[in-house]
């Protein structure tokens, strides 16, 4: 029993990762609270349906057409909206964010409809047996997704000149700008790359929850709640703050009732915000936000 | 008020220099003078609004509506406008104000004026408590904090057996000082309590509190260099921020005479009292007033004009939203007065040839 929780626990929190991680990275290098994260996600989702119901396309081509159209999303975000009032107060931002939010709530609702439905492609319901505990394999293979973006994000930060630039960019927009960083492509990278990972965590949680213009609410939050653990700022502390969510609150929603999950991700964050404000690995940096 | 005389004033006499600064001064209590004509313009207006010809029961419910929202933002701008701490749970509080009264009344019998002053202190106790846990937060993480005081709040009224859950509570009509009242009179008691909170508001930025919670809002370092007590302080700003959205809550309850966690536990109220206040501007006293008119009259527009309401009335909502920051990210009434001033000087500039 206890098993089986974590294991699907660590599955779940793989995918609020995906979110986590676009939060921070857009967070760090622009300022901006991104309300809109979740919507990017709902947006991919949709379009991997139609490319899949009325095209006819496959798994994997419908994820590709969402990554796509995601990062089209987030770069037309960054350049019709957030670009325009790039030099306002972070409070401005996150409210324009929520602008785009109710305009991408608005869309989906007119074209497809404000009724839940199930995505078409379901995963093989046989379940298998790890170390003891008995996972589907929807879950094993969102895992398996969730930790190929995890290593390819590492080698882009690490080794490319792009991920390098972009660091720079979230250490000191002003010196990476001086040293002849392009600041403006730099932070329109961070939007498509928010837009990439947006269309994985839509498209890959589609199958196990539903597809519906509020699809994404709850995960957006615990997205940011996982944010928080690393201050915000720290990448791997989101990834490891989005894992930790996934496993308290399926052994709450396993011992407790299923209606403490999300109240479980919120005594979290509540108490880690009283006892460590800057977050569980948060760097004693600061910030004026 | 930096007009052409202003700028060139230090190379003159003393003497021009005393004439700019008695025209300018002159010009100040001038605009003061506007703005409080402005303020009773408005309140009068409303007050002789439910007794236009042509306007119907279903007017003067929907102005009140506007009111709540008025309130509610208020409290979110002395915390978020004044002292510069961003909060998206102030739902929460808006829910602590409506369960306190409706208890009050359902289990004690109480009149919706106990109800009023009931619910604020209740607010004001929650909203110490929660300023104290997040003492050492601010920016974006005092946002994301005070969501989950949101959720918090929005958990124990759906699970805690007094409140009821998603059942609710109905109330009885609404008494004040023994006798009943209807729509119209609920528009009243709701349009003085408006005033009385925007006067406290004006007040209050006048006070030395209020200047503590700008010092604090600017620079917290600097403030607490020169003696402001942060820790009392803040802690203040979040009672008072809470008291005046959970008498907006007291009034909601009552006004819709029932109260559930479908309607409390939902996080959108949150939200839309942050916009509330960042559209109007939110360390202006006409700030949540243009505000609560946006978030909260918007809907009912969009929705007259347009068949479909719902998917299309969002589209609209966060078009607006957007070309406001746009094109006023200080807010509205900042970016008003600043296109009048823009008006002015061109005009100036022309006639000057």
């Amino acid at each position: 029993m206890f098993g089986q929780q974590l294991i699907s626990g660590l599955a779940t929190g793989s995918l609020y990762a995906l979110t986590a991680v676009a939060v921070v990275v857009v967070f760090r290098n622009t300022r901006t609270i991104n309300l809109a994260q979740g919507d990017f996600s709902m947006i991919g989702a949709f379009i991997a349906v139609v490319l899949i119901k009325d095209l006819g396309a496959n798994y994997y081509l419908a994820l590709a057409g969402a990554v796509v159209g995601c990062i089209g999303l987030g770069i037309l975000a960054e350049r019709l909206v957030m670009r325009q009032i790039a030099d306002s107060d972070w409070l401005t931002l996150f409210t324009a964010t929520l602008g785009i939010y109710y305009i991408l709530h608005g869309v989906a609702g007119y074209f497809w409809g404000r009724d839940t439905k199930a995505f078409p492609i379901s995963f093989d319901p046989t379940p298998i047996e790890i170390v003891g505990g008995i996972i589907s394999q929807g879950h094993v293979i969102n895992m398996a997704w969730a930790a190929a973006i995890g290593l390819v994000l590492y080698v882009f930060f690490k080794y490319t000149k792009q991920g390098i630039a972009m660091r720079a960019v979230t250490d000191d927009p002003e010196t990476a700008e001086l040293m002849g960083i392009p600041v403006r492509f730099i932070v329109l990278l961070t939007w498509g790359m928010a837009g990439f990972l947006a269309a994985f965590a839509g498209v890959l949680i589609a199958p196990i929850i539903y597809v519906a213009p509020e699809m994404m609410d709850e995960v957006l939050i615990k997205g940011y709640v996982a944010a928080v653990f690393g201050g915000l700022y720290s990448i791997p502390g989101a990834i490891l703050g989005a894992l930790m969510i996934g496993v308290c609150e399926n052994l709450a929603g396993g011992y407790l009732g299923s209606h403490y999950k999300t109240a479980t991700a919120f005594t979290m964050i509540v108490l880690l915000l009283a006892l460590r404000p800057q977050g569980l690995f948060g760097i004693q940096k600061r910030r004026e936000v | 008020m930096k007009n052409a005389m202003m700028d060139k004033s230090t190379e003159f006499s003393s003497t021009a220099l005393r004439t700019a600064r008695k025209l300018r001064s002159a010009r100040r209590i001038q605009a003061g003078r506007l703005k409080w004509a402005g303020m009773a313009g408005l309140f009068a207006s409303a007050v002789v609004f439910p007794l236009a010809p042509g306007v119907e029961g279903w007017m003067a419910s929907e102005a009140t509506l506007i009111i709540m929202y008025i309130m509610a933002a208020q409290g979110v701008s002395i915390l978020t406008g004044y002292t510069g701490l961003v909060t998206v749970g102030h739902g929460g509080f808006l829910a602590v104000g409506a369960y306190a009264s409706a208890l009050m009344t359902m289990h004690l019998g109480t009149d919706l004026l106990t109800g009023i002053i009931v619910g604020g202190f209740v607010a004001a106790v929650i909203g110490c408590a929660l300023g104290l846990v997040f003492l050492r937060l601010s920016g974006a993480f005092m946002a994301i904090g005070t969501l989950g005081f949101a959720f918090f709040i929005g958990t124990v009224v759906n699970n805690v057996p007094i409140f009821e859950g998603r059942e609710g509570i109905s109330l009885p009509g609404n008494h004040v000082l023994g006798y009943e009242i209807g729509d119209i009179g609920f528009f009243y008691v709701s349009l003085a309590t408006l005033a009385i909170t925007t006067l406290f508001i004006y007040c209050l930025v006048r006070s030395a509190v209020g200047r503590a919670f700008m010092a604090l809002r600017d620079s917290e370092k600097a403030a607490e260099a020169s003696g402001v007590n942060r820790v009392f302080y803040r802690t203040l700003a979040f009672s008072m921020s809470a008291a005046v959205t959970g008498i907006a809550g007291v009034l909601f309850a009552h006004y819709v005479n029932y109260v559930s966690s479908e309607v409390f536990a939902d996080i959108w109220y949150s939200v839309d009292f942050l916009v509330a206040t960042v559209v109007g501007g939110s360390a202006v006293l006409l700030g949540p007033f243009v505000g609560g008119l946006f978030v909260a009259f918007l809907p009912t527009l969009i929705e007259f004009f347009v068949d479909q309401p719902g998917d299309l009335a969002f589209i609209i909502k966060g078009g607006a939203l957007i070309f406001v920051l746009i094109m006023a990210p200080a807010g509205v009434v900042e970016g008003t007065v600043r296109f009048f001033r823009w008006i002015t000087r061109i005009r100036k500039e022309t006639a000057h040839g």
